[in-house]
């Protein structure tokens, strides 16, 4: 399928004159700053007086941080919540919007635009929703004759959290199954509704193995953003001397090092961070050998 | 040769324009000097007035004003050190001054207050002792913040109770608060609350209230925290209680009603300092000020001050030291008393018609005045990280989530972690 303008010269020299500067950006933003932050977990550096050589001991500490495992079992809390109701949902909105129904245009943007309006401006929306004395959540649960809740208190944030948050992910998810589900052969439906298979069983027997490369990926993206999850958290729960009611491992690492002036520490958990997304993207890539189905 | 002309038009054009950029066309003999403060927009305008006045005496000096709100203040202030282009004189918060001074990020300014004989004379003495180092000042005050209560005339006359006075105990405020605590349309949800007041930072009620009841916040050497310690239990159980009897909003509830209950015209009083005013004058509340009240231990106030200081490595540290200097005269001082939203360090400008005679019509002697039983805020190494662990720390019992005395147990033993970490 040779078509359109030749290029002149040698295909590879061009190759590589594109890339370069793309190159060039990955090599000092992307790599350069993941080195520097390797670098800086194993100094002491208030940002102000020169580092000092630490060696091991911040990542030891992290074990008798409290604070920090705090954050990081909350991270983990999150991610368990957040992956599966993203994943679920998603698929679940973009299977009822792959039909020829009424408007279907219509509800596909209203289930993106949470993607594309800021966290920023959603949360302070969401946190009206939320209100305990002027929220509407509590105003149609005192409708119904129940007690109101404290949905952003302590012993609730959480859960209310992750909603937000799946709510805010539901669109891109959508769009990848959107683009799975359509790329299925009619016929494959047509021949199972002809061998008597109703549409459960269509689902499970054809959709869902035919859908597992759309749901590998969507796995992979919503736990990168669960590990990484901050905006709503942060508008949601932050406490007035800037601590929160779910404190997150980014939540963390943003104030040690802005904060308390403990680049050192912050690193580290960086580093730990990185090194959790990498195991379980580990562990991804090997579900994928055996379970995912490519055609 | 025509080609080549352009060419090096071209060439000389771009590199005019970075070398333009990099370094601005400084005139002969004349410094330029950054200074960055955090604060409202309205400030901007009053600190250029300064500004203007300063260069009118030093022709040759240039004074560049930047001006952020208080949480991109330090983030900016952080990064910029960090590059190693700090600004050349910039604001500080007295409790957060030794964990800056500490790092060795800041300038001594002995040598030049020894320059000036009499320099500090002017100055309430209360004011300075933030600043204060075994080896002399790393920075000076430019105005002070006393905590005094405030109160909402037009809601005392509807309900025909008499404002607070001179006598108040805290009995006294929670008894009116319940009075001033009203369902004015009686939905059963409170649409006036008696009392409010931030409590997750000390200052603007939880210090004063351990004082009065005789309690302690930290030891001198600043390596125990005794917020829990004796009386200093029965404050917290005031405090407490303040929210127990709803006549103060819990913390999760008054973040939906804005940030100031006040100011919202929600709440009957309030605690705060005089940088609250000129937006409360300009929301059309008519209030006044009374001292606060007195607790079982006496009467007592937090004091605090926002200053001037100057980094280490600035190149021009005389001329910083100038506009430090004439910030703090009386020509500087009386301009950041019109402004409105400070007490002026400078005793003289304090105790006239600049300061007093503001727009408000309110008993600004008060404010002068509380410094006899006021108490400085305390400064030490970790503040920052320490009073999250108290502040937010006891959000969940305020909110009714947990108990007052086992939190208070938990809170102060992580405290103390972070002291022991800065010592």
């Amino acid at each position: 399928m040779v078509y359109g303008l030749k290029p002149l010269g040698r295909e590879k020299f061009w190759l590589w004159l594109m890339l370069i500067p793309t190159l060039i950006g990955l090599a000092f933003g992307t790599a350069g700053s993941l080195l520097a932050t390797l670098g800086l977990s194993l100094f002491n550096w208030d940002l102000i007086n020169p580092p000092r050589w630490a060696g091991m001991e911040n990542y030891v500490q992290l074990f008798e941080n409290k604070d920090y495992i705090e954050a990081f079992v909350n991270t983990l809390k999150f991610s368990a919540l957040y992956v599966p109701g993203v994943v679920t949902l998603s698929l679940m909105v973009a299977i009822l919007l792959n039909r020829k129904i009424r408007g279907v245009h219509f509800f596909r943007t209203v289930y993106f635009l949470p993607t594309v309006t800021s966290a920023v401006a959603t949360a302070l929306v969401w946190n009206m929703i939320y209100g305990k004395e002027t929220g509407i959540l509590n105003f149609l649960l005192e409708s119904l004759g129940f007690a109101p809740i404290c949905w952003l208190c302590t012993d609730n944030a959480m859960m209310s959290v992750v909603i937000v948050n799946i709510w805010g992910a539901i669109g891109e998810g959508m769009i990848i199954f959107l683009a799975g589900l359509t790329a299925i052969p009619r016929d494959y439906y047509e021949a199972a509704s002809l061998d008597g298979a109703n549409e459960l069983r269509q689902f499970f027997s054809v959709t869902l193995p035919l859908i597992t490369p759309s749901i590998f990926f969507q796995i992979i993206i919503s736990a990168i953003n669960a590990f990484q999850a901050y905006d709503y958290i942060y508008m949601l729960t932050r406490r007035g001397q800037g601590d929160s009611s779910v404190p997150v491992a980014v939540y963390s690492i943003y104030r040690n090092a802005f904060h308390f002036f403990r680049m050192g520490d912050a690193s580290a958990q960086t580093i730990q961070l990185a090194l959790l997304v990498a195991l379980f993207m580990m562990i991804m890539f090997w579900w994928e050998r055996h379970y995912v189905v490519y055609e | 040769m025509n080609k080549h002309l352009v060419f090096f038009v071209v060439v000389s054009l771009f590199l005019a324009s970075c070398g333009g950029g990099a370094k601005p066309a400084a005139q002969e003999g004349v410094v330029e000097i950054n200074f960055t403060m955090w604060g409202a927009p309205e400030e901007l305008a009053v600190w250029q007035a300064i500004v203007d006045d300063f260069h009118k005496a030093n022709p040759n000096i240039r004074v560049k004003v930047n001006v952020s709100d208080w949480d991109s203040y330090w983030t900016k202030l952080n990064t910029l050190i960090a590059g190693g282009t700090p600004p050349d004189v910039f604001a500080m918060d007295a409790p957060l001054f030794l964990d800056w001074q500490s790092r060795g990020a800041l300038l001594n300014l002995q040598p030049y207050i020894d320059a000036n004989p009499g320099f500090l004379d002017g100055f309430y003495p209360q004011t300075l002792t933030a600043y204060k180092t075994p080896n002399g000042y790393y920075g000076l005050p430019r105005d002070f913040q006393t905590i005094v209560l405030f109160y909402n005339k037009d809601m005392f006359d509807a309900a025909g109770v008499n404002y607070p006075n001179a006598d108040w105990t805290y009995e006294d405020l929670l008894a009116t608060a319940k009075k001033m605590t009203l369902d004015t349309d009686n939905d059963g949800k409170i649409d006036q609350y008696g009392f409010w007041s931030d409590t997750w930072d000390m200052e603007l009620l939880w210090s004063s209230v351990i004082w009065a009841y005789g309690g302690e916040i930290i030891n001198a050497d600043h390596t125990k925290t005794l917020i829990g310690e004796g009386s200093a239990r029965d404050a917290w159980a005031f405090i407490d209680s303040l929210y127990k009897q709803g006549v103060m909003p819990t913390p999760t509830t008054s973040g939906e009603f804005g940030l100031d209950l006040f100011q919202s015209g929600m709440a009957a009083m309030t605690t705060i300092g005089h940088w609250a005013v000129p937006g409360y004058v300009q929301s059309g509340i008519n209030f006044d000020v009374a001292f606060m009240p007195k607790g079982p231990a006496g009467r007592a106030t937090s004091v605090n001050s926002a200053g001037f200081v100057i980094a280490k490595g600035c190149k021009h540290p005389d001329a910083a030291f100038a506009f430090i200097n004439f910030a703090l005269s009386e020509a500087g001082q009386k301009r950041l008393a019109e402004l409105g939203f400070a007490i002026p360090v400078l005793k003289s400008v304090a105790e006239s018609d600049a300061y007093l005679k503001q727009p408000g019509n309110l008993n600004q002697q008060v404010f002068l005045d509380s410094l006899a039983f006021a108490r400085m805020k305390p400064v030490f190494k970790g503040y920052e990280e320490w009073a999250s662990m108290v502040g937010d720390g006891l959000i969940p019992v305020f909110d009714g989530e947990a108990e007052l005395n086992a939190t208070l147990d938990e809170v102060i033993a992580a405290a103390d972690e972070v002291l022991a970490k800065n010592k």
